[in-house]
């Protein structure tokens, strides 16, 4: 029989109706049978025919729909994908970028455990993240909720609130470094002189304990604008009916804010505190310009997760204990997201 | 009545108040570093009588910092890098947003999903294989590599992919029905449609790429080959008491980011809001 | 439609040069597993099975290159601009082998171990000669397999190594020698002429003891607000004062054992105190470079290495320096402890070293040979630095330099009777240098008591020591 065509399937489709007629008057039973088989085989080459249409209509939207994607995905897969696979099996390497690998199962995970540097990395990058996470939160809402009235400069307002995040941390971490320069700057000179606290107790706002109190408070200042204007998209999607209907209840600015705003912005604070978090977890230049000094080595008290992971790998060159330590990054920002995701769940419910 | 406007006054006045203090703790920093700028290094810490402008402003600063360190090197390598990232960045990532958003395909839940999980790993937990990967691909100490690196980031195609979300699908069904191939209907239709959303991802790539730090510092080794923020470093590094100068290296540094940010910015909330990334 | 065209064209370049690069990286995936034991065999068969075998035909390569072409070596320097013997050296060399072309790589000076060693990992690497800036850092190099042992050709040639003073023994790694001295710097106390004039106060001399030293250090130190004078300056850098107990010879950072820097970190935070040297953590926050101290004019005295001798003479002489306010400087030898012969002082090398990527690796060693011998010497003695081959030519070339001070104790200070490098090395040598760094910013920064920091230092030592 001759190959269905675009051409000649309507002949397949009358071919069949009339065989499916024949079977409706035809008596004889072994005939019938016979009908009743050459329709099968019909309906069989015809569907076949049409599935193979769709089938090759599904591949051209694919295809279309791939050649979207493709110039983003392939840069994503080889570069952030592939690494990401490859960071994974390295904590479990040990490797120093050009002798051979070998496999160290958990060694370097072991070796987490009583390595002090490791663990006061871990311990100032969390003090940071509860540092930083909550107030940053507090103040950016509280600035959003000021900037979403109706206020004289409003844009004006929201440009300066803007202008830390935009500016580059080498050139703002020079101007800190100046103003709270322990001896000679500004805000020292007015400890010293007008809060009379004395010359040899004056704070060292870069080494120390003080060192991540400094870390927090700059961060909360150069990324207040940018979680502000999340803050604000998300005001800006309150109806403004919920707000009349709370004044007509009488409810006071507090209550407006407690029971109106806060509730409806749930789905924004998750999203704030969730990129607040992963950024904290990563920080690391801002600890290398704040506390580094000329040789950029960071003490005790001010070193972080991915100042180790950096030294670790291209000074140290131990590729798998730097990949165990991301791995303990990796998983520490995975429990925090989760645990939120759960809280913001709850919250929803 | 009289006491509820008395407490309205109040209450603006509280606004307005905590307004100046907030916006005057954004912009001192600034004003110091301009003001530095142009002081010799004996004025920056003189602090009684303070001065905001120096009797006679060392200009010089201005131009000693392009012959002291190849500042115009530095210059031409960023604004390079930014263009192409941001170009690669816009283009790429609202291609393959309008298809995640708009057509059906196989694997396409998978697939997103592998770009959503990125969002939530912090670069630096895979950047040393990745960085073993790109010296594998020669591309070491190459601005291509910062090219890689930042241009395809999943930032861009979940923000845009929210964006399109917000445009109805009968606006493309119906330029289906009269014929129009798909790439048609992205350039025609969602493209007019997304300068919000384009703007703000502009800015936040622009920013990002501008500044960034961490990924120069790790393949761009030579200095022939370095941006300004990781030239601004050696140069404090090397001077580092010349005040006037790094402040002057810094005030060039913020001109084209807060530039881009005046153009944009009219653009910039709407697109947070349109874009969903509110949560 | 010009748009249109425009995204799809974009589109399709991309994805033609990502595959590209896509298909790169499935070989490169497998790459390290499969490559890296086939280097490593070459690299122990070159070690072990000198390099005669292996060099011989390379050998009638180059002559026969010789005729026809020119060879270029690549190597390996950092900060080009500022540091003059780099083409000097370079120059001096092509010049009596014109066949050969050095093309010089500047990796800065910053990082620039950390560059060096991300640059030679794995293969690929075009550099043929490769500077070594620290101890630290050619350890690195030399369990990377990145650079290759140099001691065959060294007896082939002949090179004598007791020219050395002793400084590659301090750099030996289990028998093997993988880099040869070019440069070798040493501690000196540089100060400030005027000052002591002002103050009226004697010169430091070329046989003080730390205890007289820190007296001559207050006596010229001036608290006034405004008009500061500190007597002594310490650099950041762990050496300008941890390093200071191992000058009686019988202490190295390698020990495991730190007690014996207490005395030192006392004294300088004494000092400190007192207002007598600035603070470490105002110069942590400046980041303010030694020179820029040295040269303000307010710093009486400050000890650091012999390569400032030739910044100082170049900067003067520029007027980059204020020759008012830094211009009349001497030095003296470093100060000793107790019952210390005087002249003992740290010191550092700078080595030359042939990768183990390089095809041309006798030529790559003629230069490092060249180099660190006599001729290099010349070379490096004529631009005011000290090379690693002290002869009493070099120490009259360097004092009869136009602007080093003429006084008879700035000459006799470059004697140096006895040397002990910075850091040796030693097979942990970076994590030790590394965890040492940590805990001298603590000491220095308050944050940490002495006793609690250097107890530290030895707990966290002992068992990178012990392996």
């Amino acid at each position: 029989m001759a190959k269905i065509t675009a051409q000649n399937i309507d002949t397949y489709q009358e071919k069949l109706d009339s065989v499916i007629k024949q079977i409706g008057t035809e008596t004889d039973e072994k005939q019938k049978k016979k009908y009743i088989r050459e329709m099968e085989r019909l309906r069989k080459d015809i569907a076949f025919y049409r599935s193979g249409k769709r089938f090759s209509r599904e591949t051209k939207r694919n295809m279309v729909a791939y050649s979207f994607i493709a110039p983003n995905f392939i840069g994503f897969a080889v570069f952030t994908l592939v690494p990401m696979v490859f960071a994974f099996l390295l904590a479990f390497m040990k490797w120093d970028g050009s002798n051979p690998i070998a496999w160290a199962a958990f060694d370097n995970f072991k070796k987490l455990g009583s390595d002090t540097f490791f663990k006061a990395a871990l311990k100032n990058t969390i003090i940071y993240c509860i540092g930083t996470v909550p107030l940053t939160m507090v103040f950016s809402l509280a600035l959003a909720v000021v900037l979403n009235q109706k206020v004289f400069g409003r844009g004006i307002f929201r440009t300066l609130s803007f202008f830390p995040y935009v500016a580059s941390l080498v050139a703002v971490t020079a101007v800190w470094k100046m103003l709270f320069h322990p001896s000679k700057g500004p805000i020292n000179n007015i400890l010293y002189t007008v809060f009379h606290i004395p010359q040899s107790s004056l704070p060292k706002w870069f080494s120390g304990g003080l060192v991540l109190l400094s870390m927090i408070l700059f961060s909360v200042w150069k990324y207040m604008g940018y979680y502000m204007v999340i803050y604000l998209a998300g005001l800006q999607g309150i109806p403004g009916e919920l707000y009349e209907a709370a004044s007509l209840d009488g409810a006071t600015t507090w209550q407006r804010f407690r029971y109106v705003t806060w509730p409806q912005l749930s789905a924004t604070t998750f999203f704030v505190v969730v990129m607040l978090t992963i950024n904290c977890f990563k920080v690391y230049d801002i600890a290398i310009m704040l506390a580094g000094g000329g040789s950029g080595e960071l003490t005790l008290n001010a070193t972080v997760l991915v100042y180790y992971i950096y030294q670790q790998a291209f000074v140290n060159w131990d590729l798998g204990y730097s990949s165990a330590v991301s791995m303990v990054l990796f998983v520490l920002v995975l429990a925090v997201t989760l645990i939120q995701f759960r809280g913001q769940k709850k919250l929803a419910d | 009545m009289k006491s509820m406007h008395k407490k309205q006054v109040l209450s603006k006045i509280i606004v307005y108040v905590i307004l100046l203090i907030i916006a005057a703790l954004m912009i001192i920093p600034f004003l110091w570093m301009l003001s530095a700028s142009i002081k010799s290094d004996a004025e920056v810490f003189k602090m009684n009588p303070f001065q905001w402008i120096p009797d006679v402003p060392k200009v010089s600063n201005y131009t000693d910092i392009w012959t002291r360190i190849p500042f115009s090197k530095f210059v031409q390598n960023t604004v390079f890098l930014t263009i192409v990232v941001t170009i690669l960045q816009l283009v790429t990532s609202s291609f393959a947003a309008y298809a995640f958003s708009k057509l059906q395909f196989k694997y396409k839940n998978i697939l997103f999903i592998a770009y959503i999980t990125t969002i939530a790993m912090p670069w630096q937990v895979y950047m040393v294989p990745q960085f073993i990967l790109m010296r594998k691909m020669g591309l070491n100490d190459k601005l291509l590599a910062i090219i890689c690196l930042q241009a395809f980031s999943a930032f861009g195609v979940f923000m845009m992919k929210q964006f399109y979300e917000g445009i109805p699908d009968e606006l493309c069904e119906a330029a289906r029905i009269d014929g129009l191939s798909e790439y048609r209907i992205y350039s025609r239709i969602m493209l007019p449609l997304s300068k919000p959303a384009l703007s703000t991802l502009t800015i936040f790539t622009f920013v990002a790429t501008w500044n960034d730090y961490l990924g120069p510092l790790i393949y761009l080794r030579s200095e022939q080959k370095k941006t300004i923020q990781l030239g601004l470093k050696m140069f404090i590094g090397q001077y580092s008491s010349d005040y006037g100068l790094i402040m002057a290296g810094s005030v060039l540094s913020l001109i084209p980011v807060i530039v881009v940010f005046m153009i944009l910015q009219r653009y910039f909330v709407e697109g947070v809001a349109a874009t969903g990334l509110k949560g | 439609m010009k748009k249109k065209l425009l995204s799809v064209l974009l589109a399709t370049t991309m994805v033609a040069s990502l595959a590209g690069c896509g298909g790169d990286t499935g070989s490169s995936e497998t790459a390290p597993a499969t490559e890296a034991p086939a280097t490593e065999a070459a690299d122990s068969g070159a070690d072990e099975a000198a390099d005669t075998s292996d060099a011989e035909p390379e050998k009638t390569d180059e002559t026969a290159d010789a005729s026809s072409d020119k060879t270029t070596l690549t190597w390996a320097i950092w900060d080009k601009e500022s540091t003059p013997y780099w083409t000097a050296m370079a120059d001096a060399y092509m010049e009596a082998n014109p066949n050969v072309t050095i093309d010089m790589v500047d990796l800065g000076s910053s990082d620039y171990m950390t560059v060096l060693a991300t640059e030679l990992s794995g293969d690929g690497s075009d550099f043929d000669v490769v500077t070594i800036k620290d101890v630290p850092g050619y350890a690195t190099l030399v369990q990377k397999n990145a650079i290759v042992a140099l001691d065959d050709k060294i007896s082939a040639d002949g090179v004598d190594l007791s020219l050395y003073n002793g400084a590659t023994d301090q750099v030996t790694v289990d028998g093997k020698l993988y880099e040869l001295p070019f440069r070798n710097d040493f501690w000196v106390l540089y100060y400030n002429k005027d000052i002591f004039d002002k103050a009226g106060v004697e010169y430091p001399s070329n046989d003080m003891t730390w205890e007289e030293y820190d007296k001559l250090a207050r006596s010229v130190t001036d608290t006034t607000f405004g008009s500061q004078v500190y007597g002594s300056h310490y650099h950041t850098w762990r050496s300008t004062v941890g390093l200071i107990g191992c000058l009686d010879g019988k202490h190295s950072i390698i020990d495991g054992e730190y007690s014996f820097m207490k005395p030192y970190y006392e004294m300088v935070l004494n000092q400190e105190k007192d207002g007598v040297c600035r603070s470490y953590s105002d110069l942590k926050t400046e980041e303010l470079h030694y020179s820029a101290a040295f040269s303000s004019g307010d710093t009486a005295m400050m000890n650091m290495g012999s390569w400032y001798i030739s910044t100082l003479i170049s900067n003067l002489a520029s007027g980059e320096y204020d020759s008012s306010l830094c211009g009349n400087w001497g030095i003296v030898k470093y100060p000793h402890a107790d019952g210390v012969e005087a002249g003992s002082t740290l010191g550092t090398i700078t080595g030359l070293s042939v990768t183990s990527a390089t095809d041309i690796p006798d030529q790559a060693w003629d230069f490092v040979r060249w180099a660190s011998g006599k001729e290099g010497a010349e070379v490096m003695a004529s631009t005011g630095n000290f090379p690693a081959i002290m002869t009493d030519e070099v120490v009259n070339t360097i004092k009869s330099l136009d602007g080093f001070p003429q006084d008879e104790n700035s000459i006799e200070a470059l004697n140096v009777s006895n040397l002990y490098l910075e850091v040796p090395y030693a097979e942990n040598v970076s994590e030790i240098n590394s965890v040492l760094d940590t805990y001298h910013s603590m000491i220095m920064g308050g944050e940490i008591s002495v006793d609690d920091g250097i107890s530290k230092m030895n707990e966290e030592i002992a068992p990178l020591v012990s392996k």
